[in-house]
């Protein structure tokens, strides 16, 4: 039978108003259901005929999964939050300011415009054998095109690639787990409140699939607690063209410093791995060492220790680690104007 | 460093309307949205198409069954290569019969040699079921040996990507066929080292003494450099819609030609040019590709006979990645000898052209041409190879070929000038051709020239504005940043010669300017018919642009592109003003005695000189179908085009028609030349970089439209840029398929990529050539805002970082870990 | 439903690219349907075993205590082989019925492990062993003839006892072998498909049809294991063939099992002068 992309096929659009009916119908369809949030990655699944559901659950309508809101210990994100909110927004922006410089460094105005929180971190991989409909590891198959004497693998992972070396290509799951956020996921068996990190599954556990989302699974809501709020943050993103584009690799750090001592700290990377990484053998280094270039310096040695480099992505090895070394001891910015 | 303040430049001193900012005529519609693109029209009935594309990269349909894609409701044709015409020879202006090629390219295929090479198309009541009856056909290929890579398939016992080779070869009074051309095992030593083998060319010429150029050089330079293939990426795609009236097609598509396309629509469809109407108003970019239309425009003409409906085929991002052309990649070498002050002594070039399967993109060879007329090396040899690849198929893409030579030669001046301790725009400068300057290859031992070239005066200007002293002496390092400042030549053909004007001057007193060129964006549509109410005197406002339609009696117009409009059509628009203004005196003369001498035209009005009686346009035009003969088109000009007199007997008794051919002198070719300055900040921390700075200085003769070449100079700069900075296709070899095949996969630059105060500026120094002075700009910049780029990236990272284009943060990267270039220096599509 | 799953390459073809894992359940049932099935039938059909011949008091007293069955390098090797196949078959299909865990490396150095010790095993049963006493004997087939005939209340001869293993035991073996042949086979092929220490990942060795038919052939193979595997617990742990599964740790039978089951003329084993001590060599 011959393929056909970039035309969308007939599906059945379920538009529920409630989080109650939604988990109705996401129950009643099963594995047949596929959600969507803002549609951002949805919609190049379905034109190109590769994902088919019989159903579409929208969840554009649902009020309830919207919004920014101050909680006794920090703020609760909506998942359906549009990016462009979460980027404005005056809490974000003064005491999480992390998560704003990510959210706004994700694809384009357009994008972030129509882009979701909850769809930006659980969004799939963007490698171009997957996303081309081969049969590959993740897509179901016994192999990865990526990763052959001839693949094409510029973008793809440096750490803990298993079978499938695609990477994350989330800009603002990095700078969640480094502000400690919590999921909240509504599962059929009751709500799941788990640790940003703990939401993202390697090709290791499960190969098909870049979070614990299963069918009838629900993101309600990031939580971020008030532990890291006005740290001192620092989010860097790296990729070819500057709007538009998937990072290279990205990293979010959140230091607290007690003098020139730091405290404590949380630092994660993404697109090295097919899951956001945090780095807790750094965190466990630099914790209680000067804040400095040379902390930086080894940090970032430290941070990509057995990184295995393909034919093509070994550059993100030595950025990674400069990414690193500048999230803790500071980028040397140039002393000129301009 | 700030960026230099652009002084307001003031154009056309001498003039009212030329080089001078105006509304045109289609500004209102594109800024409304008011205006009809071939996708926005909808007719009765129109079905609509969809394609089943190739997946294999080279291969035969064995099976295929269209029975129960036929069978489903609303399903009403499906086309494939059997429902196509034979390929037409075709008659040129000359009258010259040039035979068809069996072996280009067609419609729809069943011998694919390309992943995506449409194999057949289905009509049905809507797209979705035309896409639910793709995937309901059977079909099964046969599998084909195939080449991505020029070298691959060049090498003893490499694939062809064609059953019967890997090259064109030309045979005298036949059309081009496809042969075999393998090099030796031993030609490919060099490429152990990375630079390019050359084997045994299929073209090649020179002139001067090589051999003594190297000898005296000071410095000899053998850099192999390697281009990227770029996607056109037209916001438009290839949409046409078709319907069938009275025996005639009727065909709405986006062209950059109207008149010119209508030849290949005939040939293609193997039909008289009389019984086609191409409507193209509005076209969404072109850039070469789409420079007479695209042969794909067939495939809804045919369904829409076939399924006797009208046909709309909207042609998607991804489908126009396949069929929408695409820059030839270029893997190349120079060797090049400088004496001690910088000025070449001899240029030996090699260039080798990814063509994809089908009809010869002219790329390998005009890159020499512009190298030798650019870089006015005094000796000189060329070869060239332009290989069949299994890839889509190659276009022209604005200044094709010359913007590769540019990109080849630009790094080996920069690399000179470091090794020479020289200054890089004197390097430039000294090597810039001037005045009747020679290009090209000798033919009866003269070689051509140039109609003028003050590529050192753009120097000048540029240095100046850009400050480039004050930025040359600044410090390169501080923190993680290194800063460099580049500078590039370019240079294009620039303007044709001998096609008609044609307007009429109505009893209301407008003027009605018939228009054959196309509107792809550039506004030369309008632009040049400036030239007609300049030189009689009229308002602008006073002037009715007619265009876009092949039934609103055009005349005979040069193809929109290769940069020859403004040129070509200033110089008809001229010469039917010259024949409107003897016609008005003429008129006078008759009307109140005296002789046509004694007549003047100005203010809307043909008077006596020295005051006296006087005859409004609207009266002269009255008059005009009075007099009738040659003077309301009753009787055409004999010498313009054949195409042009049916137009002129179409309008013949509306008006005065003023019509005449282009016999103005012309000596040499004409070029315009551009001296483009670029900086850049890279971050060694992590090789990224940032555009920083950017000027353009323009020698395109007389302005005409400043704002309009603005956007050229500034906009053709920038698809320059994209091939430095990151635009590229890449393909997985295993399976011959593009993986780069999305948009955003491709990376053209946006608008964030290039500086926020780019600035640009023009000399207004009018050709000697051309009677209004002015020259075409499309393309000259191409090359310049990709060498300025790369010289700059150099002059920041050395030499010793990237030997390919474009340059991304990741071969920065790797290469400064290294300290030595880490890309692969030559393997195409990585 | 197929049996498999097929994919289409980038090339347009239809490829199969693994069986259907609903065949793991197929296997588990089928496997526990003959445990039944046979459970049934001993219990309530099956009469008391008669067997022809066998050994006289007299040469059975001049048996070992205890006979000698499974050499230590036997044994080691059973053993070995059963950890590997456990933990191969565990990995495999535990995670495909929701069981997520990083599986694929415990797997392929199990892979490994079952690969050298066939190899092994191989070597060893050639040269070492009685390599002929594990395949059906032209007796093993007139007895089972036998056996079948007087089941079904015909009247034949009664069936002689055992040689070193019964039929059913050979062919067993003959079945292990050839499933473990084609896991391994298959296995080491799709260890260049990942990354191992051994040589550099290249998923290009076959072509995507090739591959797509070791996968399946590895699957197919992979479940009938399950079921195999499930039938050889059932029968080690079967009272009246504890005596084997015994042997199989300690090495030896006794001479009462030995007398009863086993034909001297078919397992010779070698007397001993004091038969309360000791034991013969093993083979």
């Amino acid at each position: 039978m011959a393929v056909i992309r970039d035309i969308m096929p007939a599906f059945q659009l379920l538009q529920p108003g409630t989080v109650a009916d939604a988990q109705k119908l996401l129950a009643q369809h099963d594995a047949d259901a596929w959600i969507m949030a803002g549609g951002m990655d949805s919609f190049d699944w379905l034109k190109d005929r590769i994902k088919r559901p019989k159903v579409l659950v929208d969840l554009s309508g649902i009020e309830e999964l919207r919004g920014i809101r101050a909680t006794a210990d920090g703020v609760e994100i909506g998942a359906m939050t549009r990016l462009s909110e979460v980027v404005g927004h005056p809490l974000i922006k003064e005491k999480y300011g992390l998560l704003a410089q990510a959210a706004e460094l994700v694809a384009s105005p357009q994008i972030r415009n129509q882009g979701t929180l909850g769809g930006n971190v659980s969004q799939d991989a963007r490698c171009w054998y997957y996303r081309a409909g081969w049969p590959c590891y993740r897509a179901g198959g016994n192999i990865c095109y990526a990763d052959t004497p001839v693949g094409r693998n510029r973008e793809h992972a440096i750490l803990h690639a298993e079978r499938c070396v695609a990477v994350n290509p989330s800009d603002t799951a990095p700078a969640l787990i480094a502000l400690d956020a919590k999921f909240v996921v509504q599962t059929p068996k009751g709500r799941q409140v788990m640790d940003a990190e703990h939401y993202f599954v390697g090709p290791e556990i499960d190969i098909t699939r870049m979070n614990i989302l299963r069918p009838g699974f629900l993101l309600m809501a990031i939580q971020i607690p008030s532990t890291w709020a006005g740290a001192q943050f620092y989010f860097e993103k790296m990729r070819d063209r500057n709007v538009w584009d998937f990072p290279l690799l990205n990293v979010a750090s959140a230091m607290k410093l007690s003098r020139s001592n730091i405290q404590d700290i949380r630092i994660a990377v993404n697109a090295a791995a097919a899951r956001p990484l945090r780095l807790k053998a750094v965190e466990d280094a630099v914790r209680g060492r000067e804040c400095s270039p040379a902390t930086g310096e080894a940090a970032g040695k430290l941070a990509v220790q057995g990184a295995v480099p393909l034919q093509f992505n070994a550059y993100k090895i030595p950025l990674m680690r400069n990414l690193v070394k500048r999230a803790i001891g500071g980028v040397q910015e140039a002393a000129w104007a301009s | 460093m700030p960026s230099p303040k652009s002084e307001m430049q003031k154009f056309g001193a001498k003039y009212k309307l030329i080089g001078k900012d105006y509304p045109t005529p289609d500004l209102y519609a594109k800024v409304t949205g008011k205006s009809k693109y071939a996708e926005d029209f909808r007719v009765d009935g129109m079905l609509f198409c969809k394609l089943l594309l190739s997946p294999v990269p080279h291969g035969r349909v064995k099976h295929l069954d269209l029975s129960k894609a036929l069978a489903m409701p609303g399903v009403k044709a499906i086309l494939t290569q059997d429902d196509l015409p034979a390929p037409a020879d075709s008659v040129t202006d000359l009258g010259v019969t040039i035979k068809a090629n069996t072996q280009g390219e067609k419609a729809l295929t069943m011998e694919p040699l390309y992943q995506g090479e449409p194999i057949l198309a289905v009509a049905a009541v809507d797209e979705w079921t035309a896409a639910e009856a793709i995937e309901k056909i059977d079909i099964e290929f046969e599998h084909l040996p195939f080449a991505l890579d020029p070298l691959e398939t060049l090498r003893p016992r490499g694939p062809n990507p064609r059953v019967e080779g890997n090259v064109w070869v030309e045979e005298e009074n036949s059309p081009p066929r496809v042969g075999v051309l393998k090099w030796k095992e031993e030609d490919f030593a060099p490429a152990k080292y990375g630079q390019l083998p050359m084997g045994k060319p299929q073209e090649e010429w020179s002139y001067g003494d090589l051999d003594a150029g190297f000898k005296n050089a000071a410095l000899v330079l053998d850099e192999t450099f390697v281009t990227p293939d770029t996607s056109h990426q037209t916001l438009e795609p290839r949409t046409a819609l078709a319907y069938w009236q009275n025996g005639k097609v009727f065909l709405h598509m986006g062209t950059q030609s109207t008149v010119q396309t209508l030849a290949g629509l005939g040939r293609w469809l193997n039909m008289d040019r009389s019984q086609i109407v191409l409507i193209s108003e509005y076209t969404g970019g072109g850039f070469g590709s789409k420079a007479t239309g695209y042969i794909f425009a067939i495939i809804p003409a045919l369904l829409a006979k076939k399924a006797n409906a009208p046909v709309m085929m909207r042609i998607s991002r991804e489908e126009e990645h396949f069929i929408g052309r695409a820059r030839p990649g270029f893997q190349g070498r120079i060797k090049a000898g400088f004496a001690k002050d910088g000025r070449i002594t001899a240029v030996d070039m090699y260039a080798i052209g990814n063509n994809g399967p089908y009809d010869e993109a002219g790329d390998v060879g005009a890159s020499g041409e512009i190298v030798s007329l650019l870089y006015q090396p005094p000796a000189m040899r060329w070869r060239g190879v332009t290989v069949l690849t299994n890839t889509p198929p190659r276009g022209p893409q604005s200044a094709p070929g010359g913007m590769q030579g540019i990109v080849m030669m630009e790094p080996i001046l920069a690399k000179a000038a470091r090794q020479l301790s020289l200054d890089h725009v004197a390097i430039h400068r000294i090597n810039s051709p001037e005045g009747k300057a020679e290009w090209g290859p000798a033919s009866n031992g003269k070689r051509a020239h140039a109609t003028s070239a003050f590529l050192k005066e753009a120097f000048d200007r540029g240095a100046e504005q850009f400050r480039w002293k004050e930025r040359v002496a600044q410090p390169k390092r501080s923190g993680s940043k290194v800063r460099g400042v580049g500078v590039s030549s370019s240079c294009f053909f620039a303007g044709s010669v001998g096609y008609d004007g044609l307007f009429v001057i109505r009893p209301d007193g407008r003027i009605a300017i018939q228009s054959g060129i196309g509107n792809l964006g550039t506004e030369s549509l309008s632009d040049v018919h400036r030239v007609v109410a300049e030189v009689l005197g009229v308002p602008w406002e006073k002037c009715d642009v007619i265009w876009g339609n092949t039934s609103k009696n055009l005349p005979w117009t040069c193809v929109s592109g290769g940069s020859q409009t403004t040129h070509a059509m200033t110089r008809a628009a001229h010469a039917a003003a010259m024949d409107g203004k003897q016609k008005l005196q003429e008129i006078a003369a008759k009307t109140f005695g005296g002789t046509p001498e004694q007549y003047e035209v100005g203010n809307e009005k043909v008077f006596r000189k020295g005051g006296g009686r006087s005859l409004t346009l609207a009266q002269a035009a009255q008059r005009a179908i009075q007099l009738g003969g040659k003077y309301d088109g009753h009787e055409p000009p004999p010498d313009v085009n054949k195409y042009t007199k049916t137009s002129i007997a179409a309008l013949a008794g509306q008006g005065l028609v003023a019509a005449a051919k282009d016999k103005y002198p012309h000596d040499g070719q004409s070029f315009s030349y551009v001296a483009s300055f670029a900086e850049v900040e890279v971050d060694l921390e992590t090789g990224k970089y940032f555009l920083t700075d950017y000027l353009a200085v323009a020698d395109v003769g007389t302005v005409i439209h400043p704002k309009a070449l603005s956007g050229q100079v500034l906009g053709r700069s920038i698809l320059g840029m994209g091939h430095a900075m990151g635009q590229k296709w890449v393909f997985d070899p295993q399976y011959g398929h593009t993986i780069s095949r999305r948009f955003y996969h491709t990376k053209p630059p946006t608008i964030l990529d290039v500086p926020t105060g780019m600035q640009w500026a023009a000399l207004d120094i009018p050709d000697p050539e051309t009677p209004v002075g002015a020259r075409g700009i499309g393309e000259p910049p191409v090359g310049g805002g990709c060498g300025a780029v790369l010289n700059a990236l150099s002059d920041a990272l050395g030499d010793e970082v990237f030997r390919r284009a474009p340059v991304n943060l990741d071969t920065i990267l790797t290469s400064l870990e290294a300290g030595r270039p880490m890309q692969e220096p030559l393997t195409a599509f990585i | 439903m197929g049996i498999l799953e097929w994919a289409i390459s980038p090339l347009g073809q239809n490829v199969p690219i693994h069986i259907a894992w609903f065949l793991i359940w197929v296997a588990v049932i089928a496997g526990m349907a003959f445990l039944v099935v046979h459970a049934v039938y001993m219990r309530y059909f099956a009469g008391e075993k008669e067997f022809a011949g066998g050994a006289t008091p007299a040469q059975a007293a001049q048996l070992p205590k205890r006979v000698p069955r499974h050499s230590l390098a036997a044994r080691l090797f059973h053993w070995i082989m059963a950890a590997a196949m456990f933990t191969l078959l565990f990995t495999a299909f535990l995670p495909r019925v929701g069981v997520q865990f990083d599986w694929v490396t415990y797997h392929w150095i199990a892979g490994v492990v079952l690969t050298l010790s066939i190899l092994f095993h191989i070597v060893h049963a050639t040269f070492y062993m009685d390599f002929w006493s594990i395949w059906p004997d032209r007796a093993d087939l007139e007895d089972a003839r036998r056996r079948v005939q007087r089941f079904l209340g015909r009247t034949a001869a009664l069936p002689r006892k055992f040689a070193k293993y019964p039929l059913e035991n050979k062919l067993y073996h003959g079945a292990i072998l050839l499933t473990g042949l084609a896991v391994v086979v298959t296995g080491v092929c799709m260890m260049w498909r990942v990354r191992t220490l051994f040589f550099p990942r290249n998923p290009y060795l076959f072509s995507d049809l090739t591959w797509g038919l070791m996968y399946v052939l590895h699957g197919l193979a992979g479940v009938s294991l399950i079921t195999l595997v499930i039938v050889h617990v059932y029968f080690a742990v079967r009272p009246e063939k504890l005596p084997i599964t015994a042997s199989m740790i300690v090495g030896s039978m006794s001479r009462e099992f030995y007398v009863q089951e086993h034909d001297p003329q078919r397992w010779v084993v070698e007397p001993v002068l004091d038969p309360e001590q000791g034991m013969a060599d093993g083979d």
